[in-house]
């Protein structure tokens, strides 16, 4: 009889421990998918307060790696996963599984005092190899190009690289900054800056320059005639599940493509 | 003679920095006590034959970035331990350089310089237990050589794959140890990864020793022999249970049999895993090993080895990416040699030996921006 009445208790006891826990869904990865997941998780979890989401930074390479060693639910990433990643991800049993969840452009963008409106992607390759160093040489003002790239763990890096570089060298005396953000920043305090970004940074701060005479924006990333433009995903070990699936679900919605694009980014249709 | 090392040391990370954009600099120590119990010769019973404390490895390794395509590896290995003579010592272990758009295969690396062995495990064996690679253990390949190697993944995440030309000699090799060969060894490898979880590998390699198979009054070279190296692979991966299987078999055949006959080895091992991470919150992994290195078809050395390992490892200090910088090793291995398959040397038990094993890991990278 004893017996019993603590079975009785120990499962009541259960049962309103995990109806009072708190689903827990973590992401880390991509600074660029960073205000994404963070203003549609907040709408996510005002709609659904059981559910908590926990999202951190850090670059792509660093979500994919934790995607890998088991530590989160979500990879965010703004470049499609290497070859190489997803080798090592199966071998070590795990399935990872892409979502789109908006696209992007990469914005270059100058001081707005910076008379120059169009680049081709040679020039931008010049730029950033260092074979170009003033404004002058581009029709500009006798001005030294200040070159701002992004940090190597970032995956803008890696698609403005593998879009534009095209295996050049990444002048040494070119700044590494750590953030679309601080690249936003800089460029906008400092005359003779050049940068990129994600197109939800741009400001009226700084000045977008149109590629090969295509000016970054929806219409342009949508139908590929943008260069530089790109998909955002979220990555998941298998096809995601319960909680997960319910809130790449809500990105994907009507309701996360408004929060996308309220957030500067275009919506995937 | 250690001035001349530094000085080239504090040279070429100072020539580096000239002409490279980024440098990442890396250290992983491996401290570790070894308690070897076994028996003696002459002494039938049970003793301590080794109790120690030492320096395993002490990598430290300087990784510049010259573009987006050329980057180098440059790795010591500092040790220090009472059995070495003058208590430490220092080997080179990479220096390569990695060209990834030289062919244009996407993907595809090559890789010259001295650098890993693309054999079975060994290049890519992460030391989750004390012990080496089998391949490694068993002195059948070296874990670094001098060569060219084009190395890369295929493509959506199918394998990988790699076509060496090396030395054949590794890179521990020195004076009279140097099998004074002019051909080099051929290595090719594949492992697929058709669905999550399963890998299978294959790698073959050939290696030969000795100069030539004629001496100079062009009779037989007694010591000359040719080497067939095989290697199987099967990795099963599935949520917190990690199972290697790897099976190697060597064929050394002599220019003609003198004191020498030809003969094969093989060797299985399986290596199982379990993380309990998940059952637990904190990150530590029960291991095992079992082995069987089977030698006895070697008339110059018969001899067949069964040893099992039991270990468990503790993780620490995780990074942004839950990489452990610190990792905490126990082993025990129980090392038995069959009696009626080995040779007398080995069936007096006197190669025996039960070792525990405390080992503690901690590694650290910077990279610099330059």
């Amino acid at each position: 009889m004893k017996n019993k009445v603590f079975m009785i208790i120990l499962t009541l006891v259960l049962i309103t421990f995990t109806a009072l826990a708190k689903t827990n869904i973590t992401c880390s990865g991509s600074t660029t998918v960073l205000p994404i997941a963070q203003a549609t998780a907040e709408a996510f979890m005002n709609a659904l307060p059981e559910i908590n989401i926990s999202i951190r930074g850090g670059g792509s390479g660093v979500g994919i790696a934790a995607l890998m060693n088991g530590t989160v639910d979500i990879a965010n990433s703004s470049r499609p996963m290497k070859a190489k990643e997803i080798t090592q991800a199966k071998s070590k049993g795990i399935q990872p599984v892409a979502y789109a969840i908006a696209l992007d452009g990469i914005a270059v963008i100058v001081h707005s005092s910076n008379p120059i409106t169009n680049l081709s992607i040679k020039q931008l390759r010049d730029i950033y190899s260092g074979k170009i160093s003033n404004w002058n040489e581009l029709g500009g003002s006798n001005l030294p190009i200040v070159v701002i790239s992004r940090d190597v763990s970032s995956g803008t890096f890696e698609v403005f690289n593998e879009k534009v570089m095209a295996g050049a060298k990444v002048i040494s005396s070119a700044q590494l900054l750590a953030s679309n953000n601080a690249v936003a920043t800089t460029v906008s305090t400092t005359p003779g800056a050049i940068g990129y970004a994600g197109l939800g940074f741009l400001s009226n701060k700084v000045k977008a320059v149109t590629i090969e005479n295509v000016i970054p924006s929806e219409k342009t990333v949508k139908d590929s005639t943008y260069k530089l433009a790109r998909k955002l995903y979220m990555y998941t070990n298998g096809k995601a599940k319960g909680a997960v699936n319910d809130y790449i679900a809500f990105i994907q919605s009507d309701a996360g493509q408004k929060i996308v694009q309220e957030q500067g980014f275009i919506t995937l249709k | 003679m250690k001035k001349i090392i530094w000085i080239t040391l504090i040279g070429l990370i100072l020539s580096v920095q000239l002409y490279c954009q980024e440098l990442k600099i890396t250290g992983e120590m491996w401290n570790r006590w070894t308690l070897e119990n076994g028996k003696a010769p002459g002494d039938s019973s049970n003793i301590i034959l080794k109790n120690y404390f030492s320096l395993e490895r002490g990598y430290i390794g300087l990784e510049p970035k010259f573009s987006e395509t050329i980057k180098g590896r440059f790795t010591v290995d500092i040790f220090s331990s009472d059995l070495i003579k003058d208590g430490a010592g220092l080997k080179l272990k990479y220096a390569y350089v990695d060209f990834s758009h030289l062919i244009p295969v996407p993907d595809l690396t090559t890789t010259v310089g001295l650098q890993k062995v693309y054999f079975g495990t060994i290049y890519d064996w992460s030391y989750d237990l004390i012990g080496k690679a089998p391949s490694d253990e068993y002195k059948i390949v070296s874990s670094s050589d001098y060569g060219i190697t084009f190395n890369g993944y295929i493509p959506k995440g199918w394998g990988e794959y790699a076509l060496g030309f090396y030395n054949g000699e590794g890179y521990k090799s020195y004076g009279v140890n140097l099998k004074d060969n002019i051909n080099p060894s051929l290595l090719a490898n594949l492992r697929l990864t058709p669905i999550q979880g399963l890998t299978l590998g294959g790698s073959v390699m050939t290696n030969s020793s000795e100069r030539n198979p004629l001496l100079s009054n062009n009779s037989p070279n007694p010591n000359y022999n040719d080497q067939l190296l095989f290697d199987g692979l099967l990795r099963l991966a599935y949520g917190p249970v990690d199972i290697w299987i790897e099976y190697i078999n060597k064929d050394v055949k002599y220019a003609k049999d003198f004191s020498h006959k030809d003969y094969t080895a093989n060797c299985l091992s399986v290596f199982p895993t379990l993380k309990m991470a998940k059952f637990t919150g904190i990150d530590f992994a029960l291991l095992g090993r079992y082995d069987r290195w089977n030698e006895t078809d070697n008339p110059s050395n018969p001899n067949l080895l069964n040893s099992i390992t039991a270990g468990l490892n503790y993780n620490f200090m995780h990074d942004e990416s839950a990489n452990p910088a610190m990792q905490l090793q126990l082993n025990y291995i129980v090392k038995t040699y069959d009696e009626d398959e080995s040779s007398s040397q080995y069936a007096n038990k006197m190669k025996d030996s039960q070792t525990l094993l405390l080992q503690y890991k901690w590694r650290f990278n910077n990279t610099i921006k330059l």
